[in-house]
């Protein structure tokens, strides 16, 4: 995917140049693009004044930030305790049958992307699956799929 | 049991022991030789808690704490080796390991590991941890997870416990920004940020306080165990400010350098071509035999044919003309005794001064007493710098010319608070972290001195007496004329003026530009001017830095003509005569031989074709000699138009030692046998002097006691008088109008580095930084083929845009033989200029 650097630099023009807003502007150029691209680590320490390794890190560090292209629809499988325990693992596998990716992978036409991320604070309807911003709970793992295209 | 005082008593496994207020438990208790293990600790960085090996049990707390930041308080018991402290040893120990691979039988950090000698310590036999290590896989086709970080840098991940001391060592330490910590947990890793390397300066080091093997270097990898090499304390042969040095060997093979930790000069940290230095003696091309010139080609000779023929040849001259026209240039790269050896040959066995050491300075000094020599002499220390309040350095390019001065410079302005005003042609790196960085117009130092100067006695500044007198010898002589000349703004030079009268200990750091500049007695007084007006000379210290291992040793050796009076005594004390000749400078001899009045000439160890400015004259100087020797240890330019080569021995290879620039004598010792025939320059001038029926000496033990006496430190003070310092704007030949800059490349100090493979793999060749400005306007990019033209010589150079350089100026880079730019260097000129021309097609 190629993306243009003027594109970028808007986003960030648009963003206060002040190094405590480093954060935010990488959030506002992920709502954009769905991750951060390359080119936008070099852009921001530009901007900011700021060692590229500093930026970097943080965007490393958080796992909210992503460094590769992202499908426009997250899949969110949450594999706490919990989770874990009433078959996250299943509702992967059955994932993984209905559109053909595994956690970390985004499908070819750019549409899904799947993550698995630790407890989200829903136990007690365990297993749990967020697509995009919406919740689904005591997910069936033979209905993932379908809850997947519906949300 | 509590104290008033400033120290703290508290008791470590039994001991009283008693140490200032703001000592960590860790060093308390290592003062009394209690150890206790550490990986993230290290004593030039500031602590980071990261690690918790270092747990030890202190009474009444709660937990178990780290003793590297932990401070000591009153009547504290603290336990270093409880049942509790190794079972949270133990435990830390269990968790480094839990994905740690265990690679150790192919790990090059096996046999000098802290964490494979700590496991083998606390007995950490087995895990509880029994999932799948987690691993960074590099490449799903190797057993081995390498990534290169930077051109000499390997770093396994794996390995890796998350100490940081490399990243923050680099940052704070070394000012750099290219390492960082990424992701986080357990796959947190060390990296570069994505396209960059690490590849200061200083790059080296980072591998060196790696506890583990997570980092390691290219040239000591799947090379040798450690336990199979023999250590040998050496000293840096690459610059004056002489790190100490650890040399790894094996029979004749040295495998790495490591530091020797000095805190009065290096801290521990040494620069890359230090570090990789070692591996210039170790190149495939090194002279083994003598070779005597036949015909249109140099045959391998016996030493006994070649210094046959130097003894006769010499001996004829010396009969025949007088021992006044041979001229010798010996390189200040060379060991003290070589030094010595050399300039008592010339004295006693030839009866001339026609010794010299100074192959790179434009215009040597004829006279003896100068400005300059007095200002080089004046003591100073690199561990002082940091207790200055203000460091004040004029036209050096710290980083490529004084790596460590560099270092101690950053420590006191981010560690100590030091301000830092550096004045130079073109902004540096060191300026980066400079309170005030005056890029002043190429030439112009003076000038601006002359207007701090005034600014000084204008605000009334000042308590030396003289200070009206002063002005009225100045020229410029208003500091308004002073700011237009040199390009600085008034406010910015009263500013600095205000500062220095500010402070109670300063530094002030001169450095290679003044020196090698033909300008050198002016700038020499405007110094002199300025300290006497700020009272620098009583409130701290100045240092005109000699640049190369040795040249402190050389000057204080007397190894060149036109001596003080006092070095002259010293001489006749020693020797008992003085030969009753001026002496020629190398310059003189230059021109003397293109005169042919100088018959020979032997050089030992100095590449004149490439070192001295204007290349084309040394050419046609060199050629016209009747008779050339010339000494190195691999062939060069020079001695491809010797009529007698000699085989030289280099640092490693024999016993000796070299002045730094603090006038500190620093022995090292040979690591391996001489290479081939070679042989150390003090044997070799023996063994001609010998031709002469007049050995220097039967043992070396005789030159000690002489040496040592030259070295002595002159105890008579020096007094300064004030100086008439006028700017005189230089003709220039408006075809030519580009100033050129001519220093050392970051990593390539001295001509020979180019045979060190790390060295060459930072850089290999050649090029002219110029601005980004000056780029846009002839439309080049990196990379396109410029030529660079003076009035004496062109040279084609690829050109590389540096932030780092203003408009006005180019710089190029000394020590790359396909590249030999001194050819567009003038002796006369104070500021070489040059015009370009770019190359089509490129
Ligand atoms: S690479 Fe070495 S020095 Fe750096 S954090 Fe890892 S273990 Fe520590
Ligand atoms: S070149 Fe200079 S700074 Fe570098 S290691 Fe050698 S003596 Fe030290
Ligand atoms: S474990 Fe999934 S929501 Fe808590
Ligand atoms: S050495 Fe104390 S925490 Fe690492």
């Amino acid at each position: 995917m190629i993306i243009d650097s003027n594109k970028i630099q808007k986003v960030i023009d648009d963003s206060p140049q002040d190094k405590k807003q480093l954060i935010m502007i990488l959030q506002n150029i992920q709502l954009e693009f769905h991750y951060l691209p390359k080119e936008s680590i070099g852009l921001v320490s530009e901007y900011l004044g700021m060692p590229q390794s500093t930026v970097y890190s943080a965007a490393t560090f958080y796992k909210s930030f992503s460094l590769v292209p992202r499908g426009e629809n997250i899949i969110k499988v949450c594999k706490g305790t919990a989770c874990h325990i009433k078959g996250a693992d299943l509702i992967i596998d059955q994932l993984y049958a209905g559109i053909g990716i595994k956690p970390g992978q985004t499908t070819k036409d750019m549409k899904y992307t799947i993550e698995v991320v630790n407890c989200v604070g829903a136990c007690a309807m365990a297993p749990v699956m967020i697509v995009n911003d919406k919740y689904f709970g005591e997910v069936k793992c033979n209905r993932a799929t379908k809850l997947v295209k519906k949300g | 049991m509590s104290d008033d005082s400033n120290n703290i008593n508290l008791t470590i496994d039994g001991q009283q022991v008693s140490v200032p207020r703001g000592t960590t438990v860790l060093e308390a208790a290592r003062s009394i030789r209690i150890d206790i293990p550490t990986f993230c600790w290290h004593p030039k960085l500031k602590p980071a808690g990261s690690c918790r090996i270092c747990y030890v049990e202190i009474e009444k707390a709660r937990t178990l704490m780290v003793s590297c930041a932990t401070d000591v308080a009153p009547d504290m018991v603290v336990h270093t080796a409880s049942e509790k402290v190794l079972q949270g040893r133990k435990a830390v120990l269990e968790f480094m390991l839990m994905n740690h691979p265990l690679d150790c039988p192919t790990c090059d950090k096996g046999g000098e590991c802290d964490l494979q000698n700590l496991t083998f310590k606390h007995g950490v036999d087995d895990s509880r941890f029994d999932f799948k290590k987690y691993r960074h896989i590099r490449d799903k086709n190797s057993t081995f997870d390498d990534l290169r970080i930077g051109s000499e840098i390997i770093r396994n991940q794996n390995r890796c416990i998350l100490c940081y001391k490399c990243v923050r060592a680099n940052k704070d330490i070394f000012g750099e920004q290219d390492l960082g910590a990424y992701q986080r947990g357990n796959i947190t890793e060390i990296n570069t940020p994505p396209g960059e390397q690490v590849d200061s300066l200083y790059s080296g080091n980072l591998v060196e306080i790696c506890p583990v093997g997570a980092l390691t270097n290219t040239d000591w990898r799947y090379k040798i165990r450690v336990w199979n090499t023999q250590t040998v304390d050496s000293v840096c042969s690459y610059c004056a400010d002489g790190c100490n040095l650890t040399l790894w060997k094996d029979k004749q093979k040295i495998y790495r350098a490591t530091s020797r930790r000095n805190d009065n000069i290096d801290e521990g940290w040494i620069c890359d071509v230090g570090r990789y230095g070692y591996q210039v003696p170790m190149a495939e091309d090194r002279l083994t035999t003598p070779l005597i010139k036949k015909g249109d080609s140099q045959v391998p000779a016996t030493w006994e044919e070649a210094l046959g023929l130097i003894s006769e040849k010499f001996k004829k001259i010396k009969d025949e003309r007088g021992g006044v026209c041979i001229g010798g240039l010996i390189s200040p790269n060379l060991d003290s005794l070589s030094l010595h050896t050399f300039s008592k040959f010339f004295r006693m066995v030839l009866n001339s001064n026609n010794v010299d050491f100074r192959a790179g300075y434009k215009m040597l000094p004829e006279k003896a007493d100068d400005l300059y020599s007095k200002l080089t002499s004046l003591p100073f220390k690199i561990s002082d710098i940091e207790k200055s309040d203000l460091i004040l350095v004029l036209d050096s390019d710290l980083t490529k010319e004084h790596p460590i001065v560099n270092l101690r410079v950053r420590k006191a302005v981010t560690q100590k608070n030091a301000s830092l005003f550096a004045l130079n042609p073109i902004t540096t790196q060191t300026g980066g972290i400079a309170t005030d960085e005056m890029v002043y117009n190429i030439g112009t130092l003076h000038a601006l001195l002359n207007g701090l100067c005034i600014s000084l006695i204008d605000q009334n500044l000042t308590q030396y007496e003289n200070a009206r007198d002063l002005k009225n010898k100045l020229s410029p002589n208003t500091i308004e004329e002073a700011s237009r000349i040199s390009g600085i703004d008034v406010a910015r030079i009263n500013s600095l003026a205000k500062a220095i009268t500010e402070v109670k200990n300063i530094s002030l750091i001169a450095g290679e530009l003044l020196t090698s500049s033909i300008n050198r007695e002016q700038l020499s007084g405007a110094i002199i001017n300025l300290c006497l007006l700020a009272g620098i000379f009583d409130k701290g210290q100045v240092g005109v830095l000699s640049q190369a291992a040795n040249s402190k040793g050389a000057e204080k050796l007397a190894v060149m003509p036109h001596l003080s009076e006092r070095s002259i005594l010293k001489i006749k004390q020693i020797w008992d005569k003085y030969p009753d000749n001026d002496g020629l400078a190398l310059d003189q001899m230059i021109r003397s031989s293109i005169k042919e009045e100088l018959d020979s000439m032997f050089i030992i160890g100095s590449n004149l074709m490439l070192e001295y400015p204007d290349g084309a004259v040394v050419k046609e100087g060199l050629e016209k000699l009747d008779f050339l020797v010339v000494a190195d240890i691999c062939e060069t330019e020079t001695t491809q138009i010797a009529d007698v080569v000699l085989p030289l021995s280099t640092w490693v290879e024999y016993d000796s030692s070299f002045v730094n620039l603090e006038s500190v004598e620093q022995k090292f010792k040979a690591a391996i046998k001489p290479v081939g025939f070679s042989l150390p320059a003090y044997q070799i001038i023996n063994k001609i002097a010998q031709g002469f029926k007049t050995p220097l000496f039967e043992t070396i033990d005789e030159l000690i006691p002489e040496i040592k006496t030259l070295l002595q430190p002159d105890d008579s003070q020096n007094s300064f008088e004030n100086c008439a310092i006028e700017y005189i704007e230089e003709k220039q030949n408006p075809e030519f109008e580009i100033p050129l800059l001519i220093t050392n490349e970051l990593h390539h100090f001295g001509y020979f580095t180019e045979k060190s493979n790390s060295l060459s793999n930072f850089c290999s060749e050649a090029f002219l930084e110029i601005s980004p400005g000056l780029a846009e306007k002839l439309d080049v990019k990196n990379g396109s083929i410029i030529r660079v033209e003076s009035e004496v010589g062109k040279i084609n150079l690829p050109v590389k845009i540096s932030e780092y350089i203003d408009n006005d100026v180019v710089r190029a880079y000394r020590n790359f033989s396909a590249s030999p730019v001194n050819i567009l260097q003038m002796r006369k000129r104070n500021i070489d200029r040059v015009k370009l021309t770019v190359v089509e097609g490129t």
